[in-house]
């Protein structure tokens, strides 16, 4: 449960979001290193969830995972029941006022559908920090879908790690909206261990100011023909700070497997730093690897069609960005993760736009409260 | 005497290295109905795009006067706030922006549409039934996997939420099926109909034609407009082809 951490008494993670494979350390994007506060209890501490979900991998890394699984004090445990579909969500509600630090697990059974929901909001007090630790396993033709709101302020940082296990014939949706959030890091590895398990993963970002972004995306194929799709895209504002590590990791044995990912990044600011790492390990020849990256602004066909439509090139900036919280309320299962994106878009967009996107969304009708 | 909304004078343009358009002269006036005709290749979509302004083209003479104003020098987007419409023959996809995030956006910008986002969403509603277009497409990213008779759809719906003064169909037929074809020409009847607008209908096919009634007939060859008539023009294009007009361009010279 939360859990107010000592501010004072630091800790130091060194090695956040390592991707799968080290390269030369040209644009040292190899990890981000967080300062944490040390945990309440001293000493190695145990996940308290079933032991199968110590196998799980989880994109922050070890390090981070078992500071968070220390620093948590307490895990929280569902399982869905086979052959049920779960209407309700699971809600994993992190909220930057309290410092919530958690770790969660979720077992799938199989045929089982759930929804997972990950919300990152409010303000500290001071700077504080939260994180959550999810590991999740998809049993055989299990489908899950994950949704992940990033919605945090000045000072907070976040670190979210995500570890996926789907077995045969498992489905695995993930939407990843980060949209503020001084320093925040999300790691997340989706292991498609069994028989055309599959993956499809949209993150779409927000950074502005001097926030700090950092993205570690891992997909390991280990059963045959199966797939991902990975599509990634934002924008950097002013003088924000992006690094983005995108692995495919086509495993030995994994024949007709196909990963495929795309990045788009519209640099909108001066300042912006952006960093991109898309790897595609390959040990397996009977398997298609693609990666397309672009990065930039708006394309000319893009921007003519909307000046035509009355959107100057500062109109269609502001469009992007708007369009980012209407996808995210769009596609928020639940309260929390929406009005987390909704209390973001009032400070990022203005109250005004914010009550708009609401407004015509549906969310003023008062049936999700 | 009606009021002339649209005036092209003497205009020539083109890209960079290549003129496609050569002393155009074209008058709509307010609440027309107007036809532009041509082979392939003609510079009929180069017109539509120059009148929309287009920065990939270059006006080198010649003039273009909408509703009173002097617009060769304005930028698209102005334009399009002062009233013009251009329906793309092949709509861009904008991947990242859900489909109602832009028409709210692109209505919310024009003072006369202003409106409650409730109100807005309605509207919204009541078009996409009319097109017969489900609104579930309103929380799909602009274009992006639409197909072509999706695309021209969405291309109506704008123009009947903007109901601009004047609109220019691109194509807006081509590569609909019987259905679809006669859902869009009812879209461009009721369009006349709530905003006396003023249409310039570029086409290959006299179906669309159907339930309007064209006041003006153009032909245009080679980037030169060759001929002007009435409705009946349309037919006599439908019967016997172009030949006819590119034949009087060649001997006249007129040779891009
Ligand atoms: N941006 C451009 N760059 C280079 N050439 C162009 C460009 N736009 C148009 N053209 C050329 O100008 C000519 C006229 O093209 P346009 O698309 O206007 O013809 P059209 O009459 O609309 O033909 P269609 O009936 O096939 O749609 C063509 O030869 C075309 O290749
Ligand atoms: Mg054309």
């Amino acid at each position: 449960m939360a859990e107010k951490l000592a501010a004072n008494a630091a800790t130091k993670l060194s090695h956040v979001n390592v991707p799968p494979a080290q390269t030369w350390n040209y644009l040292r994007i190899n990890d981000i290193a967080f300062e944490v506060p040390a945990p309440v209890t001293k000493g190695e501490v145990l996940s308290r969830l079933p032991r199968l979900f110590d196998a799980v991998e989880t994109g922050i890394g070890t390090e981070a995972a078992s500071w968070i699984v220390s620093a948590s004090g307490d895990s929280r445990y569902v399982e869905v029941k086979a052959g049920t579909h779960r209407a309700e969500p699971i809600v994993v509600d992190v909220d930057a006022a309290a410092g919530t630090v958690c770790d969660t697990g979720v077992l799938v059974r199989e045929g089982a559908e759930a929804t997972v929901v990950v919300a990152a909001h409010g303000t500290p007090a001071e700077a504080g920090t939260t994180a959550a630790l999810v590991r999740i396993v998809a049993e055989r033709r299990a489908h899950v879908t994950l949704v992940e709101v990033v919605a945090l302020g000045k000072g907070s940082q976040h670190l979210e790690g995500i570890g996926i296990d789907a077995a045969e014939g498992a489905m695995v949706d993930v939407r990843q909206y980060a949209l503020g959030g001084e320093k925040v890091a999300m790691g997340i590895c989706t292991n498609l261990a069994g028989r055309k398990a599959r993956l499809t993963q949209d993150m779409r970002y927000l950074a502005r100011g001097s926030e700090q972004l950092d993205v570690n995306h891992v997909v390991r194929q280990r059963g045959r023909l199966t797939k991902s799709e990975i599509v990634t895209s934002g924008i950097l504002a002013d003088a924000a700070h992006k690094t983005m590590r995108e692995t495919i990791d086509l495993i030995h044995g994994a024949k007709g497997a196909e990963g495929r990912e795309i990045e788009t990044v519209l640099v909108a600011g001066d300042d912006v730093v952006n960093k991109t790492l898309p790897t595609i390990l390959c040990d397996e020849d009977d398997v298609a690897g693609n990666h397309g990256a672009s990065i930039g602004s708006i394309s000319p066909e893009q921007l003519a069609y909307l000046a035509d439509r009355g959107v100057s090139t500062a109109d269609a900036e502001a469009l992007f960005a708007r369009a980012i919280f209407d996808d995210a309320v769009i596609h928020a299962p639940e309260a929390t993760s929406r009005n987390a994106a909704l209390s973001r878009a009032e400070l990022v967009l203005g109250t005004e736009i914010a009550r708009d996107v609401a407004e015509g969304l549906g969310l003023d009708e008062g049936e999700e409260h | 005497m009606q009021d002339t909304l649209l005036t092209i004078d003497g205009l020539s343009a083109g890209t960079e290295d290549k003129p496609i358009l050569h002393d155009i002269h074209l008058e709509l006036g307010s609440g027309q109905t107007h036809v532009l005709m041509g082979p392939n290749g003609a510079g009929k979509s180069t017109l539509g795009h120059v009148i929309m302004g287009d920065p990939s083209y270059q006006v080198t003479s010649g003039s273009i006067t909408f509703d009173g104003a002097d617009i060769t020098d304005l930028t698209s987007d102005k334009r399009s706030l002062a009233g013009i419409f251009l329906s793309y023959q092949a709509p861009v996809e904008v991947p990242g922006v859900p489909l109602y995030s832009f028409l709210r956006t692109i209505c919310q910008m024009r003072p006369e549409l202003k409106t409650t986002a409730r109100k807005f969403r309605e509207r919204v509603g009541q078009i996409c039934e009319q097109l017969e277009l489900s609104d579930s497409f309103l929380m799909r990213e602009l274009n992006v996997g639409f197909s072509g008779g999706e695309k021209k759809k969405v291309e109506m719906l704008q123009l009947l939420l903007l109901q601009p003064k004047l609109a220019i169909l691109d194509e807006t037929d081509s590569g609909l099926d019987v259905d679809a074809l006669s859902i869009v020409s009812r879209g461009i009847e009721a369009y006349r109909a709530q905003c006396d607008g003023t249409l310039l209908v570029i086409t290959h096919n006299t179906r669309i034609l159907e339930r309007l009634d064209v006041d003006r007939t153009h032909v245009m060859v080679r980037g030169h407009l060759v001929a002007e008539g009435d409705a009946s023009l349309v037919g006599e294009i439908d019967a016997s082809g172009f030949s006819r007009f590119e034949d009087e361009l060649a001997a006249k010279g007129g040779v891009a």
